[in-house]
């Protein structure tokens, strides 16, 4: 019997959604073009080739290495393309993603890319058109609601506030913003204003993200309803106590 | 030394409320609770805090860009213009008894589209810090104490007094 791959423990929605992120098997929901990506990253200009701060791997001539060879490269690196970042914030509101969700995403679904987990945002520092490729993905599915989440290079407050009367997270940046009924971002992710609107979809409604969120909230579903995942925790936490536990 | 005594605010009987809604006020709901608010007799002093708008990219590889935040505008409260410089998240105010409190929660349930905490507590301080002196000196004005950041400048973050003719209507 084939070994399938067992992620997060639990049976609420919650759980099932961090299963679904760790796993990548996420539900697309929307499309955004490369040149819009490539707008709303600020690290080049549409439609020019990516810059490259080492030759192409095979024109460099590698030296002999059982692990270079054994390990495939990822096209950035065979490029020699740059280390680039993207950085997306999460609201508390029930945000589908969190900073730890989007890591474990990253790190288990793409290879090549070194993820930085934080209180409230998430970096993914990779070569260029890998970190294009988990940007695209993150955005591109129920990972991403445009409203609750954002892509923030610099000043990245608001994950934790209260959401303003539109439902759009606070950025005093103001990145992005709700025209219509969809969000646009009309600045890149550190702030510099670009030359069109990229459209980012619809948000999600209020009981669409309660849906979809990888958060426990006693408003929602609340941590202390999973007995499966308290377990888990609590087995964790003791044996972590225990191993570490080192009478001299 | 800080004679406590010639510092205080002038009548520490007075109320203290915070109204907190659920969302960040946009900046017409704001204008329209604190024009309503301030039509009220009994309202001793107020201000409004939320997170701060900034004219200008403060960091990163964007720093100096101008921001355009559509939140940071020009308001009108009871017939004065003034620059709203954060995104309101609440408001607290010193008024003078519990009918004043009332007629606060009344307006805050007819004018805010969202729901909202209120609360009676000690939220001004009343009594100048070792800082406030520094700032002011002596002869303070003890209805201005608690009423600008703490840690900004006081030439940045000017009070705007509303009907400084009669007092108690700050």
């Amino acid at each position: 019997m084939a070994y399938e791959l067992q992620y997060y423990p639990g049976a609420t929605s919650v759980a099932e959604n961090r299963r679904k992120h760790m796993s990548g098997k996420v539900e697309k929901l929307r499309d955004i073009s490369d040149e819009d990506l490539t707008l709303v990253l600020g690290h080049r200009a549409p439609g020019s080739d990516y810059p490259s701060t080492h030759p192409p791997l095979a024109e460099m001539g590698e030296p002999e290495c059982s692990m270079r060879e054994l390990v495939e490269p990822t096209p950035g690196a065979k490029a020699g393309d740059r280390i680039r970042y993207v950085q997306f914030a999460d609201s508390m509101y029930n945000a589908p993603a969190t900073p730890y969700f989007r890591s474990y995403n990253a790190a288990i679904c793409f290879r090549g890319v070194d993820p930085g987990t934080l209180s409230g945002r998430q970096v993914v520092e990779a070569r260029e058109r890998d970190m294009e490729e988990v940007a695209k993905f993150q955005i591109e599915t129920e990972m991403t609601c445009p409203a609750l989440a954002g892509l923030r290079g610099a000043t990245v407050h608001g994950h934790s506030l209260r959401l303003p009367e539109d439902g759009v997270m606070f950025d005093m940046l103001d990145r992005c913003r709700k025209e219509g009924d969809v969000i646009i971002m009309h600045k890149d992710q550190v702030g510099r204003p670009i030359d069109k609107k990229v459209n980012l979809g619809k948000p999600m409604s209020e009981e669409e993200a309660a849906k979809r969120t990888t958060i426990y909230r006693v408003d929602n579903v609340s941590f202390r309803d999973d007995p499966e995942v308290i377990e888990w925790v609590h087995r964790v936490f003791d044996q972590r106590t225990k191993y570490g536990f080192k009478p001299e | 030394m800080v004679n406590s005594s010639d510092t205080n605010s002038s009548d520490t009987s007075f109320l203290q409320l915070e109204v907190s809604p659920s969302r960040l006020l946009k900046p017409e709901t704001a204008q329209a609770l604190l024009n309503e608010i301030v039509e009220l007799e009994g309202i001793i002093r107020l201000f409004v805090h939320g997170p701060g708008l900034p004219q200008t990219v403060p960091y990163g590889p964007a720093k100096g860009e101008p921001v355009h935040h559509p939140a940071n505008t020009l308001i009108e409260v009871g017939g004065q213009t003034m620059e709203l410089a954060v995104y309101v998240g609440g408001i607290r105010l010193e008024v003078a008894d519990a009918d004043v409190k009332e007629q606060v929660r009344e307006v805050c349930e007819r004018v805010l589209p969202v729901p909202f905490e209120f609360r009676e507590g000690h939220f001004i301080p009343t009594r100048q810090t070792v800082t406030d002196y520094a700032k002011r000196g002596p002869g303070a004005d003890p209805v201005m104490i608690g009423m600008t950041d703490p840690k900004g400048k006081l030439k940045d973050h000017p009070v705007c007094i509303l009907k400084s003719e009669s007092k108690g209507n700050d």
